[in-house]
């Protein structure tokens, strides 16, 4: 697939897997996931301290779709790869046909032309919070490209390519 | 990292600070009744300070939504002010989506208006010649700081770095465990990132931040410098609450700062002392302190330092090739007769005389038999353990 070769090209500079049963036991473990590979990634950034705060501000709301939607055993897989200024994020998720469902939804209503109002609209409008808001916010504000693999039976594969702000540096 | 909300009511201020993720607006139930008690408790305008904010997840956002919407059934005409900061990369994005909920809420960025007068020294030619005085400095400084506890190894901040060559010179004196150096301004770390490359010099990292606001966590530190910025700030106090909290318990901060008026020059010693008087004035118009040296100790001893050591060391005309010290006093002419005094609206009469003070320390430095000197105030206090 494009996507498969696209990352192929890259190099892969983070890969941890966890066990879904022990990540979604704790809220606080996509906060603390986030931090440690944003701080691993960052290190030859030309400020690592602001590139580590938005790459954890990516990750971790990629972390937490995972926690609220997800099947209910297997590994949760999440890898790093970069070319150039480009880093793309692969999560695999395990998956029921429900949380399938969802990804799918989500990732689609993420690669509309409308995004940004979309996003918008969910965080200002709806009195609800919607779990799917996460991937929204990081195609509109991130610019990110959000890409959907189910060919593997069980698992939402999700790849999210972003250039970082790196302005005034 | 910790959430913490307070309210301030003395500045009718909401300050948000650490990492605000919650999964639900249920683990927000603290923040919602500080900011319902501060609601019912204002008038006029409710600023909410998001300066040391470090992250905020959407849930997080979705309830500071629901609150000011809520604020605004309540009181339709308060205005409520979002103070962020230009360092944490994701603030200005997310706070403008708050905007777009009433015309009564604004987003401010707070980083330019608490440097009233670094924009001075910085829009100035003054860059080239920090690295002179940084040369003139280090010769002085590389055996006063094994007295104030640096040694090799440690892990090191170097806040307000510059042009970050300070940085570099300790990199390749100390052999740090861990060095960072952080600058607010983007033209100097890019210079200081350029130093570095050209000294060969790896493992240095540049960040930019504001000292009063950093985004490090506590106790990282086992030596925390910050030279020649305290006098720059109308507030140095907070500086040095940031300096403490990021020091690790029985680690030091290093400080250095001068007393422009003790400036001094042999020959024609009164034309000079004059102009080194009106120096400290004007620096006090701009409000910043070129006389705080030797406050270094009491600054220091109030935040809260113990084991607080100071000397003063003189960097003269002797200190290497005095031409060094004349291109100084020159790039000092330049700023402080040349834009400070016109900023200030100083009449062609004064300012002349006001230059004539430089030109004759150059003149001392210069002179076979001369003498011409700087004084500098080091100081260092301890973190209790």
């Amino acid at each position: 697939m494009q996507a498969e070769a696209d990352l192929a090209a890259r190099n892969r500079i983070c890969d941890i897997a966890m066990r879904t049963e022990l990540f979604a036991a704790d809220w606080s473990n996509c906060d603390r996931v986030s931090n440690y590979v944003a701080n691993l990634v960052s290190q030859r950034r030309a400020d690592p301290l602001r590139y580590a705060n938005l790459f954890s501000s990516v990750l971790n709301e990629l972390l937490e779709t995972a926690f609220r939607k997800h099947g209910a055993s297997g590994n949760i897989n999440c890898r790093v790869y970069r070319g150039g200024k480009h880093d793309t994020i692969e999560i695999s998720i395990p998956c029921d046909d429900a949380t399938r469902g969802f990804y799918a939804s989500a990732v689609t209503e993420a690669s509309r032309p409308d995004v940004a109002e979309r996003f918008v609209k969910a965080l200002l409008d709806d009195a609800e919070f919607r779990p799917e808001i996460g991937l929204l916010e990081l195609a509109a504000d991130y610019h990110a490209t959000l890409h959907l693999d189910t060919s593997v039976a069980g698992i939402a594969r999700i790849t999210v390519d972003f250039v970082l702000d790196e302005r005034n540096h | 990292m910790s959430f913490t909300v307070r309210f301030e009511p003395n500045n009718q201020e909401i300050v948000l600070a650490g990492s605000m993720r919650p999964h639900d607006a249920g683990e927000l139930a603290d923040m919602r009744r500080t900011m319902e008690g501060a609601l019912a408790a204002v008038s006029g305008t409710l600023y909410f300070n998001a300066k040391r904010l470090v992250q905020l997840n959407n849930a997080g956002l979705h309830e500071l939504v629901s609150f000011v919407r809520r604020a605004h059934e309540l009181k339709p005409t308060l205005r409520m002010v979002f103070v962020t900061s230009s360092y944490v990369g994701w603030q200005e994005r997310k706070f403008a989506l708050l905007a777009q909920l009433h015309p009564n809420v604004v987003v401010e960025q707070y980083d330019k208006d608490f440097y009233p007068g670094q924009t001075v020294l910085e829009n100035s030619g003054f860059i080239p010649i920090l690295r002179t005085q940084t040369k003139m400095t280090w010769r002085h400084e590389r055996d006063i700081l094994p007295r104030h506890g640096l040694r090799n190894g440690m892990a090191i901040a170097d806040i307000c770095c510059g042009i970050g060559d300070f940085a570099v010179l300790v990199a390749k004196e100390f052999r740090p465990n861990r060095i960072i150096a952080i600058d607010h301004a983007p033209q100097s770390l890019e210079y200081a990132r350029r130093v570095a490359g050209e000294f060969g010099v790896e493992g240095i990292d540049y960040i930019q931040g504001d000292a009063a606001n950093l985004l490090l966590e506590d106790n990282q530190f086992d030596f925390v410098t910050c030279r020649h910025s305290l006098q720059v700030f109308d507030r140095p106090e907070l500086i040095l609450r940031e300096l403490l909290r990021i020091c690790k318990p029985g680690g030091r901060v290093y400080i250095t700062n001068e007393k422009n008026s003790h400036c001094l020059g042999e020959p024609r010693a009164e034309s000079i002392q004059w102009t080194y008087n009106e120096v400290a004035r004007i620096w006090a118009h701009f409000k910043m302190d070129i006389e705080l040296g030797p406050k270094s100790r009491r600054y220091l001893m109030d935040a809260g330092f113990e084991d607080i050591k100071i000397e003063s060391f003189m960097v003269t005309n002797l200190d290497g090739d005095p031409q060094d010290f004349a291109d100084v006093i020159a790039a000092w002419e330049d700023v402080y007769a040349g834009q400070m005094a016109v900023q200030r609206g100083d009449d062609a009469e004064f300012i002349a005389r006001f230059r004539q003070g430089f030109q004759d320390h150059i003149a001392a430095a210069l002179h076979p038999k001369g003498y011409a000197g700087w004084p500098i105030w080091a100081a260092s206090g301890r973190k209790p353990s």
